[in-house]
């Protein structure tokens, strides 16, 4: 199996593959970086960084927008043997501070003594920068593009499979960030898993590869950057803001690269399907397409039918979808469906799901789910269905989904409790994914969700950051709101529940979805009020989340202006009757 | 003459099928219910519709539709003319 640090060496002399980053500035040319190049460039960031006076281990910080800058920087790192951590650059409206304050808190866990930046972003960075005691040094990526210093070494620093490669932080929240370590024996498994299982491949691969997935994301990152360098794949990278801003653009490129791969979460499927004009769908040619990858937040396969439908003149088969089941701890990937197979999905009886947990197959129906197949894990991994203790759960019963084998990640860094928690730390243990579903006949079917965790556009989310937001809001109870994510049609959408006795009701729902569109630049699909002290509660006091849910999604919460209100109006009567009788016996007995 | 509100209103009917009767140049954009998805679309809309392009390192400054109105004011012709 090759690693990551033998296809950095591999790159010497290949000139008729690479990379090519189209560019966010409108039509101009691209820039095209050679395999050959690419090798030179990244060896050129390792002697920068050990010029710097830093060490295998040691931690560099990447605030680093632009792919062309950021992919030789950050294998650059790793071909040094020090260990990156990539991070979400500030791109976005308005407001800095949450930005800031995630930034800030991820930074004092991971603890680099370099920060790598640009300049555009180094001049809103300065303020936190003072916030980390490790950083030694703020460094311009475009300084460490010049010749390296004389006699710093650009030569590969020895590794071995249990070295850590990076830091992967899971969610851009201040909630305890979680950083993933996923080591250099992690990185090989994994690649090669979906090189050479997942996607059947081979080195050097004919694929053509597209991504608009940023750089900083464990999709975009393993499975465009890295599967594509050990299998000497071209790619074609598109900067996120620009997909974002004129989604056709990814179309657009795939056709004009004759591409074959691409990946992409599901509300980019959605997205394009709105966006596309039909002069371009008349225009496009996407039959080259094999893998249209399909991760990171849950696939709704109505989705999928409008992308295939919607693309159907322009070459999309349903054998070119490509449902992937993964997570930032299994390094990346841990199931992909059958690459020459078509969508394929399972109807269960939504009674039996919700009411025993169990996936009985049942046809068309109102009272039925669509769960969409992801296929089966990799050669030499495995998936298994678990209850609560541990035991094993046969087909067709719904429980936790656990993941073995050489991609489960080394665990969170610097905290041995959650990585206990989650079954990671220890070799052939089975990490605990704290998704929700079920497996026939070996395949795996995802259809929910145990962890408190929202992910929306390909994002997550922890709900606290956003109940945070909210607790201190006027006419809100503090500690008493709940945040949870319903099935949407592009991705997932997000609900509130909150305690409130304030009359103006339609004030309230503006004002906290101001709040976290402002505070989180989450769009707020429903509040829901509820009287004081309405919220499921544990017997310690704590709000129940996920209850909150189910009683939510079930249309069994009680809101406020409903029911409360009849109760309470109910308990006056009775207290008042229960007086008025007091005061009778009591006048009663004067009159006797 | 070119209203940045008026637009808006149009943009976020387009982008995001939200109806925005009560905006004023003094709204601020990240409070009005969007997610920063659809922000970016409308921000894409803008530069379609008026022909300019606004470098990334704009937008963290853009905050209320006048911040934008300003923004686009400094990317169009000289002499176009901009409702207040």
């Amino acid at each position: 199996m090759t690693s990551v640090v033998d296809a950095i060496a591999a790159c010497a002399g290949v000139r008729d593959r690479g990379f090519t980053f189209v560019s966010g500035k409108g039509p101009g040319v691209d820039l095209v970086l050679t395999f050959d190049e690419l090798g030179a460039e990244i060896r050129r960031r390792a002697a920068h960084l050990r010029a710097l006076g830093l060490r295998k281990g040691d931690r560099v910080a990447l605030v680093v927008p632009d792919g062309p800058d950021f992919i030789p920087l950050f294998l650059g790192a790793i071909w040094a043997g020090m260990v990156p951590v990539p991070l979400y650059p500030p791109l976005s409206l308005g407001k800095l501070d949450a930005f800031m304050d995630a930034l800030v808190s991820i930074l004092r866990i991971a603890e680099p003594r370099v920060l790598a930046t640009d300049a555009r972003v180094a001049r809103v960075l300065w303020g936190a920068v003072g916030r980390i005691p490790s950083i030694e040094k703020m460094v311009d990526v475009k300084d460490l593009a010049l010749p390296a210093p004389a006699g710093a070494s650009d030569e590969r620093e020895p590794i071995d499979d249990s070295d850590l490669a990076f830091l992967q932080f899971t969610s851009g929240s201040t909630a305890a960030p979680k950083g993933v370590m996923v080591t250099h024996g992690n990185l090989k498994a994994n690649c090669n898993a979906i090189l050479y299982d997942g996607i059947d491949g081979k080195t050097p691969s004919d694929d053509v590869a597209v991504s608009w997935l940023p750089l900083y994301h464990d999709m975009g990152l393993i499975g465009c950057v890295l599967c594509p360098l050990v299998a000497k794949m071209s790619a074609v990278y598109i900067p996120t803001l620009a997909f974002i801003k004129n989604a056709t653009l990814w179309l657009e490129t795939i056709h004009k690269h004759r591409a074959t791969l691409t990946f992409a979460p599901n509300f980019a499927y959605a997205l394009v399907t709105k966006r596309a004009k039909p002069e371009q769908i008349a225009r496009w040619d996407l039959s080259k397409m094999r893998g249209f990858g399909c991760g990171a937040e849950p696939i709704n396969p109505e989705v999928m039918r409008a992308f295939v439908q919607t693309f159907a003149p322009a070459g999309v088969r349903s054998e070119a979808l490509l449902p992937a089941y993964g997570m930032a701890e299994a390094t990346l990937a841990m199931a992909f469906l059958g690459i020459r197979e078509p969508l394929r999905t399972d109807r269960i009886d939504a009674a039996a799901y919700h009411g025993e947990q169990k996936a009985r197959p049942i046809s068309n129906g109102a009272n039925s789910l669509e769960v969409v197949c992801c296929g089966r894990p990799f050669k030499n991994h495995g998936l298994s269905i678990q209850d609560e203790t541990g035991r094993m759960l046969p087909d067709r019963e719904v429980g936790e989904i656990c993941f073995r084998g050489p991609s489960v990640a080394a665990g969170y860094y610097r905290d041995e409790e959650a990585t206990r928690a989650a079954g990671m730390g220890t070799s052939g243990g089975w990490l605990r994914t704290g998704d929700l579903g079920y497996m026939v006949d070996g395949e795996i079917y995802i259809s929910g969700r145990l962890k408190d965790i929202l992910i929306v556009n390909g994002r997550n989310y922890y709900p606290q950051a956003i109940e945070w937001v909210l607790d201190d809001m006027a006419g809100l109870r503090k500690g008493s709101t709940v945040v949870f994510s319903r099935p949407g049609k592009s991705s997932e959408e997000v609900v509130v529940v909150t305690e409130t006795r304030e009359a103006d009701l339609a004030s309230l729902r503006a004002a906290i979805a101001g709040k976290v569109s402002d505070e989180m630049q989450l769009a707020v699909a429903d509040v829901a009020f509820v009287a004081p002290g309405a919220l499921p509660k544990t017997s310690s006091g704590k709000l129940q989340r996920r209850k909150t849910r189910d009683l939510y999604l079930a249309g069994k919460l009680v809101k406020s202006g409903t029911r409360p209100s009849s109760t309470r109006l109910l308990a006056a009567r009775h207290a008042a009757v229960a007086l008025v009788g007091r005061a009778r016996h009591i006048a009663r007995g004067w009159f006797r | 003459m070119i209203d940045v509100v008026k637009l808006f209103k149009e943009a976020a009917l387009e982008v995001d099928n939200r109806k925005l009767d009560e905006v004023s140049s003094s709204s601020i954009i990240t409070q009005l219910g969007m997610d920063s998805v659809a922000q970016m679309e409308l921000v894409s809309w803008f530069e379609e519709r008026l022909g300019v392009r606004i470098p990334d390192e704009e937008l963290s400054k853009v905050r209320t539709i006048s911040d934008l109105r300003d923004v686009l004011a400094r990317l169009l012709p000289p002499g176009t003319q901009i409702a207040a």
